[in-house]
């Protein structure tokens, strides 16, 4: 009976991966390799001051000196830095902010990702009305769209602007308001903080930057798209979120690229900064693609993202789907400085075939009365390996501290592994900290009664799973819900037979 | 004067909270006089004593336990233990009378491997103790063939210096192990355990309580591999940590590919007495089956503020409201201990403790 299983997953997984097509966009790149030529390259392609070309190769000079870090439950093949380009842009680019300048081709991708916001009208520039038919304002969402190296357009720049948010790809931001940015750059992710971290210091290409006012809340959600289309290419993005006192915004993240037989490395870095009774939601939906059903290709998802809850009664919510990515590598946390500040932490994260995710987060208490939620779903099918990994730090300054912790695994099929690794360590004792974490399978009962319902096996599996994540997904924005559950069946697919 | 030791380094990841400098610092306290004390139970059966780690015929009465030459095994404590030790062979179906250990340390560093090979059915029961000072070195290897039983308690007692214990067990099918831990005295602790459940419808409890104070480090890094159908084990631990102190509890599961419906359990849970002392828990799962039940919990905080005060206006004054609650967290660990004498003098040294923490 497993072997038929097994054919039929590899069957459904052949026919999963939807938006693993490339286009033909003329590029241009750097040149192959990584020296400190190829930051100044891309230093001087942005045009950037001096100051960040300095902050780059001082970044690029530690990363030399560091080693790639080991203790996750991954296996991670070798990786060649000098055979791949560091920056890839679109030939034909666009001046930025006039988005009718935007190559079609580009477009026509989009198009074809079906980004989430009726943006097809927006990027080619119709006005619409902005009520729904019974009277009711339309949900809309601002878009940066990161295209390989470069932002490709950014939507909705005048009505931001009316409201005082800065919406602008990372690249121009340095440009327009290098005092901001120099304030914040690193201050959260410090150029010497991991490996994969202090390599996007030293080469991010482009990525996205948002402040938002004090008291203002953001008229609409942020989105950004990544894309990595170009063969042999890494992404290196940086996105840099600073949420003044008492702000305001929900921020939404996606990522796809092509089916390819190599390996492509992502390594991004985010950070955000949350001042007093601000708020930050930032939502993700990892799409990249993960390889064939036997391993080959996929994106090396190598990510840092943190948050630094600074002011008082600041809050930062995480969410996460992750679908995508051969390896994925990845520890959304916060830094909960301020008193009474808030983190919270919710991730399903789905492995299928020969996928590998070590990912969770860190919660550090430092302020008092802060308090964590962490709510982490694992799904295991095929051959893949799924491990939460958390740590939950109290310290000794940070009184009156509560977090709990939910940590659930589900395995589908026996030839997958599900990890859990808490770290918890408290050195406060009005600190109190609860941990909990199930690991199970899809019960026969579960399943024969949604059969016996009519639905036939895969959509009984796909229909308990998004049981199992709902406490998750119902934390994602509307637009992003959707396409988060329709992932997580395609992703299953097949998996359970 | 003391040479160069090579130990691990806290940035390997089983010794993320350990203490390596800490032992160096008990194998180079000077060698003094024995303590006195009665620390053998009053239990009838055989009884030996470990003087620095050697034998004191004197004081033994070994009936079937046996001194041999005896490998330490490959872990980097218990590798150190090669040399003389004391086995424990029972016969298959055959019932060991309740065998006392004592382990005497005077100063410098003391080395004893031992082992305990339970024959198909075979049943033994096991209580050490370690008192004194000086780094106190032991590694354990454990083999229970199919229906053997093994209890084993184990009370750390030592004043000063340090105690490492390597525990290995192997547990045949049917077969059941149980092993408590109290760490009660003044010297640092590290338990290292890998216990096997590797025989069908096994079952391995291996806990028990940490109870730290003053500066003491105190940790335990233990995994339960299950490699077989049907296993169970369970990992209760308590962990208590006083003034400038350190509890840390790294407890794993691992369930192999084949290890269908095994039911693993792991109950770590931290008391923090001072807000200068620090708990760390790490309850990590590992899994590889899909038919399994695994659950753990964790939790870290103070005594129930309620609670308390609910004892409090029945009259019953703040420290021994404290102690009482207290005792009744660490009373968990010590649920599985069959034998009352044995369970009686684990909750006396904890209480012991307690009122002097307290």
């Amino acid at each position: 009976m497993m072997a038929t299983r097994n054919a039929e997953a590899y069957a459904a997984a052949n026919k999963t991966y939807e938006w693993g097509f490339s286009s033909d966009i003329e590029q241009e790149f750097a040149p192959k390799g990584l020296s400190e030529d190829t930051v100044r390259f891309i230093s001087a392609k942005k045009g950037e001051p001096q100051w960040m070309l300095d902050w780059r190769l001082k970044a690029f000079a530690l990363w030399q000196t560091m080693e790639a870090p080991d203790w996750s439950k991954l296996n991670v093949p070798p990786i060649d830095y000098q055979d791949a380009y560091y920056y890839a842009e679109p030939k034909a680019k666009p001046k930025l902010g006039s988005l009718d300048e935007v190559d079609p081709e580009i477009l026509r991708v989009y198009e074809k990702l079906g980004i989430p916001i009726g943006e097809q009208k927006m990027l080619a520039g119709v006005v619409e009305d902005p009520l729904n038919e019974d009277g009711t304002p339309k949900r809309r969402v601002a878009v940066d769209a990161v295209f390989d190296s470069v932002s490709v357009a950014t939507t909705f720049r005048k009505e931001l602007e009316a409201a005082g948010v800065i919406f602008r790809s990372i690249s121009e931001a340095i440009k327009e308001y290098p005092d901001l940015v120099r304030k914040w750059l690193g201050k959260v992710v410090p150029q010497r903080d991991n490996y994969f971290a202090t390599l996007n210091s030293a080469v991010f290409s482009d990525g996205t930057f948002v402040y938002i006012p004090e008291g203002v809340r953001c008229p609409m959600e942020l989105s950004t798209y990544f894309r990595i289309n170009a063969e042999n290419t890494g992404q290196f993005e940086r996105t840099l979120i600073v949420a003044d006192k008492g702000s305001y915004v929900s921020y939404l993240e996606g990522c796809t690229a092509p089916m390819r037989d190599e390996n492509q490395l992502h390594a991004a870095v985010v950070e955000l900064v949350v001042l007093d009774d601000a708020e930050i939601k930032y939502s993700t939906v990892q799409n990249w693609y993960p390889g064939d059903e036997n391993g080959v290709g996929g994106i090396y998802n190598f990510v840092t993202k943190r948050a630094l809850c600074q002011g008082k009664n600041s809050k930062v919510s995480w969410t996460q789907v992750e679908t995508g990515s051969a390896i994925t590598w990845k520890y959304p946390s916060c830094v909960l400085a301020g008193d009474g500040s808030v983190g919270e932490f919710y991730s399903v994260a789905v492995t299928n075939n020969r996928q590998q995710a070590d990912t969770g987060t860190k919660m550090i208490h430092l302020g008092k009365n802060t308090r964590s939620t962490i709510v982490s779903k694992g799904i295991s099918a095929g051959r893949s390996d799924n491990t939460y990994r958390g740590l939950v730090r109290v310290a000794p300054t940070a009184e009156g501290v509560r977090n709990f912790t939910q940590c659930d695994s589900l395995l589908l099929g026996d030839q997958c592994g599900a990890h859990t690794v808490p770290y918890i360590e408290v050195r406060n004792p009005s600190a109190q900290i609860e941990h909990e974490a199930t690991t199970s399978k899809i019960s026969e009962d579960q399943l024969f009664y949604a059969m016996s319902r009519g639905l036939d096996a895969e959509a009984a599996v796909a229909l308990i799973v998004n049981g199992f994540a709902r406490e998750v997904l119902q934390q994602l924005p509307m637009e992003f819900a959707v396409e988060a559950q329709k992932l997580l069946g395609i992703s299953l697919e097949g998996s359970v037979g | 004067m003391a040479a160069v030791m090579e130990l691990p380094s806290t940035r390997e990841e089983s010794w993320r909270w350990g203490d390596p400098a800490a032992i160096a610092a008990a194998a180079g306290l000077p060698r003094g006089e024995a303590p006195a004390g009665a620390w053998f139970l009053e239990l009838e059966g055989a009884r030996a004593v470990f003087v620095d780690g050697v034998l004191d015929e004197g004081r033994s009465d070994l009936r079937h336990v046996a001194i041999a030459p005896l490998e330490g095994g490959t872990h980097v404590l218990g590798a150190r233990t090669t040399g003389h030790g004391w086995s424990l062979r029972v016969e298959a179906h055959a019932s060991a009378e309740l065998i006392q250990i004592v382990h005497i340390a005077t100063g410098g560093e003391n080395h004893v491997p031992a082992e305990i090979v339970l024959a198909d059915g075979a049943q033994a029961s096991v209580v050490e103790t370690y008192v004194g000072t000086g780094w106190s070195n032991r590694s354990t290897r454990m083999t229970l063939g199919a229906g053997a039983k093994l209890a084993r308690a184990v009370r750390l007692l030592q004043t000063a210096g340090f105690v490492s214990v390597r525990d290995e067990a192997d547990v045949g099918a049917e077969a059941s192990l149980i092993v408590t831990m109290l760490g009660a005295g003044d010297a640092g602790t590290r338990i290292d355990g890998a216990i096997t459940v590797s025989g069908d419808d096994a079952f391995a409890e291996y806990g028990g309580a940490l109870l730290a104070r003053r500066d003491q480090r105190q940790e335990c890094a233990l995994s339960v591999r299950h490699a077989a159908l049907n296993g169970q084990s369970k990992q209760i631990w308590r962990a208590v940590a006083a003034d400038t102190s350190t509890a840390s509890l790294a407890a794993r599961v691992e369930v192999a590919r084949d290890a269908q419906k095994t039911d693993g359990v792991q109950s770590l849970r931290g008391l923090l007495l001072k807000r200068t002392a620090t708990v760390n828990l790490k309850p990590e799962l590992e899994i590889f089956a899909d038919d399994v039940k695994c659950a753990h919990g964790a939790t870290v905080g103070e005594l129930d503020q309620r609670a308390l005060f609910y004892m409090q206006s029945r009259g019953i004054p703040h420290a021994k409201a404290q102690a009482l609650l207290t005792r009744a967290f660490v009373g968990d660990a010590f649920a599985q201990i069959a034998d009352e004498t044995v369970r009686d003098a684990f909750v006396a040294d904890a209480d012991a403790w307690l009122e002097a923490a307290l």
